[in-house]
């Protein structure tokens, strides 16, 4: 502790900065709040890029730790307590300062406050709660920011800072509470989910009560009471890959204790003086993140805990952190490749499909095919084995069967749903308004046409959007993606239609394009 | 039936002068087309043509309709796609940014249904209006946040930006929201205009034809030590194993660099 007394806050930036940049979330998005004239700060909903590291990552809050002590010992982490790395840890003054003035020359968004374990988990969460106070209190800051829930820490303190933070996230870290045991023994799933279920009980809540509000005002104004359906309960189920005996189904008779009901009726408790006038409870949502590639875990497992989050869980964002090994631990994968991206992009892409294009994860993957298509995005490959569902008429199709289509985004289907009731739409239309064509035109007609004459055949269009480059991403591409990734992942270098079919299980339309 | 060409200052207010032109002169929407004086370079022997001077009474008449039939969202779109930029290759190529407002305009008055005109992408006017919007959109969105304040010596955060759109405005707007009791000015280096904003006040545009660099450049002493923290947290945050310089400049494209402290050379 004298060496870091001693520290310059310039030196303890370049630790706790560095020990943070693991964590991938750094997004501001998912709250709107205007500025309120006096005190420092307004959000976005969509949320702000600041800047771009030189990996290429969004930047947009001061991401740090509070410090790097740590009591924990999770194997993957480079601030596990057996690590020789120089220890550093800030004052809730240094934290303040940096925030306030980063944030009034607009480098930052916000704070993303995180730590290590300090002394205890109680200990270090608050801290974290005396930092967030004392910026939202004496410094009146009004942006974003985002904290972490320290595993294994008292509820109170959560429910407290809670208050005062715009986003709370607690890392899931490895898809099986089996991988967790062996890397991370200090942590279990019950300590990890117990508070995650919590704060989404906390978000209900508050949200609840700001509904209840609006009917209220609504009612005075002798307006129609727009009563919201509070009735329904949340989702009652429970992780795949978790451990019944530990965080079984919420069934009401499991080892979760009462204090924190899964539909949560127990009124949040408030804490002493706001920082906004009826303060709100975690408003920009929760996320997690888990860490890819350092344990054996396939996509079906990773993708189906995912999708148990958003929907027992209620979480805003699931975070993929493609492992790097910065530890040289044994018990942890060497990875000579370098850091898994084109899974994690994959992972991502399939994320968007379960979050935006209303897909589910057994229509992506199985027991018998656990793994994404490497050569081409979830989307692509789910349309070549459904074949039956195209083409798709762009001048009829409802918008849920246009997010189906590859090359249609969200935002192009609602465009074309809006479009169309000003006239019929023509490829050109469709290209000006964000259409990508070349994957597309596979699987659409326009009044009745194809662009061009194409057979609706599974391994024609297979090998027309492999070509396509940019079904491996640039960034991949970029950062030194080679072959090598692919003799890693256990494939023998096959030529590219042979290996399409391998990859998309069509084994049985090989004769097909025996020429190929 | 000759094409009447009517000749718009490029601003707001000079297209929104052009437009209540257009339905006075009721030369009829088919027979008339609306421009920017910068773009004309060539005159056609069959066409009228007629200079629009900047009325500003016609200005908050036109204003007060577009608001009342196309809502504060719909009239936002329009203006943003009237403070575009129109690229060289956009004058040749594309419909002037008056005209394919004119005529979204008119689809929207005529068809009584005000901004949802605004979805109809397979009209060509329409989708050009759609496509300046965002260009504008997109351009005040990224300086949002590469936009950089340094503190001078007299206390006032001062902010250089190079902008192909006239985005200025909608800046200065949300700067206000963001930073009410600081001073602070927005200098848009392209347009020669700059943004003041005084403490607890709203803020004042005014063209700023020649600027003093070494006014923009006597920083507080604070100013130095934020800088280098800041710097150094840039440096540190980014992961070796994952470096990849095209996807950085992809995300955050070069034309901004100049004006963001960590990028400039």
């Amino acid at each position: 502790m004298q060496l870091t007394q001693s520290m310059t806050i310039m030196e303890k930036l370049h630790i706790l900065s560095d020990a943070a940049k693991y964590d991938v979330a750094c997004t501001s998005s998912g709250v709107d709040r205007g500025g309120n004239g006096k005190s420092m700060g307004n959000c976005l909903a969509p949320g702000v890029c600041h800047t771009f590291s030189a990996d290429g990552r969004c930047i947009s809050l001061l991401k740090i730790l509070f410090t790097n002590e740590c009591i924990f010992n999770c194997s993957y982490c480079l601030n596990n307590c057996g690590q020789d790395v120089k220890r550093a840890s800030f004052t809730p003054e240094e934290v303040c300062s940096l925030t306030m003035e980063f944030y009034r020359r607009n480098y930052i968004e916000g704070l993303f406050l995180s730590s290590g374990i300090l002394i205890s988990p109680n200990y270090t969460m608050d801290l974290i709660y005396q930092t967030l106070y004392r910026l939202r209190h004496v410094h009146h800051f009004n942006g974003y920011i985002h904290v972490k829930a320290i595993p294994g820490s008292d509820p109170v303190l959560v429910e407290k800072t809670g208050f005062l933070a715009d986003r709370m996230s607690i890392n899931l870290e490895l898809p099986t509470s089996e991988s967790l045991r062996t890397l991370a023994p200090c942590k279990s799933r019950s300590t990890i989910l117990r508070p995650m279920r919590q704060i989404q009980n906390g978000i209900a809540a508050s949200s609840r009560e700001q509904l209840e509000l609006h009917d209220w005002l609504v009612r005075r104004e002798g307006g129609l009471s727009a009563s919201p359906d509070t009735s329904g309960g949340f989702g009652t189920g429970t992780l795949p890959g978790g451990d019944p005996g530990v965080f079984p189904a919420a069934t009401g008779k499991d080892d979760i204790p009462d204090t924190i009901p899964v539909s949560g009726s127990s009124a949040p408790i408030r804490p002493v003086g706001s920082w906004q006038s009826r303060p709100r409870f975690v408003p920009a949502g929760q996320s997690t993140q888990m860490i890819i590639g350092a344990t054996p875990e396939n996509d079906y497992q990773i993708m189906s805990v995912a999708e148990g989050l958003y929907q027992n869980f209620k979480l805003k964002r699931v975070f993929y952190s493609a492992f790097v090994n910065v530890t040289g631990s044994s018990s942890l994968p060497a990875l000579p490749g370098g850091p898994p991206l084109l899974r994690e992009h994959r992972l991502y892409q399939a994320d968007w499909l379960l979050r935006y294009y209303h897909f589910q994860v057994s229509e992506l993957l199985s027991e018998d095919r656990p793994d994404f298509n490497i050569f081409l995005d979830p989307k692509c490959d789910w349309a070549l084995r459904h074949l039956e569902c195209f083409p798709v008429e762009i001048n009829r199709a409802d918008y849920k069967t246009l997010l189906r289509v590859p090359g249609i985004g969200y935002k192009s289907a609602e465009r074309i749903v809006k479009a169309r009731r000003g006239g019929r739409l023509a490829f050109a239309d469709l290209k000006k308004i964000g259409v990508v064509l070349k994957r597309a035109l596979y699987f659409i007609t326009c009044s009745g046409r194809q662009m061009y004459p194409t057979r609706l055949d599974e391994d024609y269009i297979c090998r027309n959007l492999m070509a396509d480059n940019t079904q491996i991403p640039r960034e991949v591409r970029e950062s030194g993606f080679t072959q090598l990734n692919l003799f890693d992942l256990g494939m023998v270098a096959p030529s590219q239609s042979q290996a399409a079919r391998i990859i998309t299980g069509f084994s049985s339309g090989i004769s097909q394009a025996g020429g190929v | 039936m000759s094409l009447h060409v009517l000749i718009c200052e490029n601003s707001i207010d000079g297209i929104l002068s052009g437009i209540y032109r257009a339905y006075e002169s009721r030369y009829g929407h088919s027979s008339i087309e609306l421009t920017t004086a910068d773009r004309l370079d060539t005159y056609n022997l069959f066409c009228e043509y007629e200079e629009v001077p900047v009325d500003i009474q016609k200005v908050q008449k036109v204003s007060r309709t577009l608001l009342r039939e196309f809502g504060q969202e719909g009239f936002r779109t329009l203006c943003e796609a009237m403070s575009a930029w129109e690229s060289p290759r956009d004058c040749q190529k594309e419909m002037s940014k008056a005209n394919a407002v004119y005529k979204t305009v008119a689809l929207g008055l005529a068809r009584k249904e005000g901004a949802r005109v605004l979805n109809y992408l397979g009209e060509s006017y329409v989708n050009r209006v759609f496509q300046l919007s965002r260009s504008t959109y997109c351009e005040s969105h990224h300086l949002l946040g590469f936009l950089r304040f340094a503190e001078l010596e007299n206390g006032v955060l001062f902010s250089q930006v190079h902008p192909k759109n006239y985005v200025l405005p909608l800046l200065a707007d949300h700067f206000c929201d963001r930073l009410p009791q600081e001073n602070f000015i927005i200098y848009d280096d392209t347009h020669k205009t700059a943004a003041f904003h005084k403490a607890g006040a709203s803020y004042l545009l005014a063209e700023v034809p020649e600027a003093d660099r070494k006014f923009m450049e006597r920083y507080s002493a604070k100013e130095k030590e934020y800088r280098a923290l800041w710097l150094e947290f840039f440096r540190s945050i980014a992961i070796e194993a994952r470096k990849n310089p095209k996807l950085q400049s992809g995300n955050m494209p070069k034309r901004f660099w100049p004006d963001i402290l960590e990028m400039a050379p």
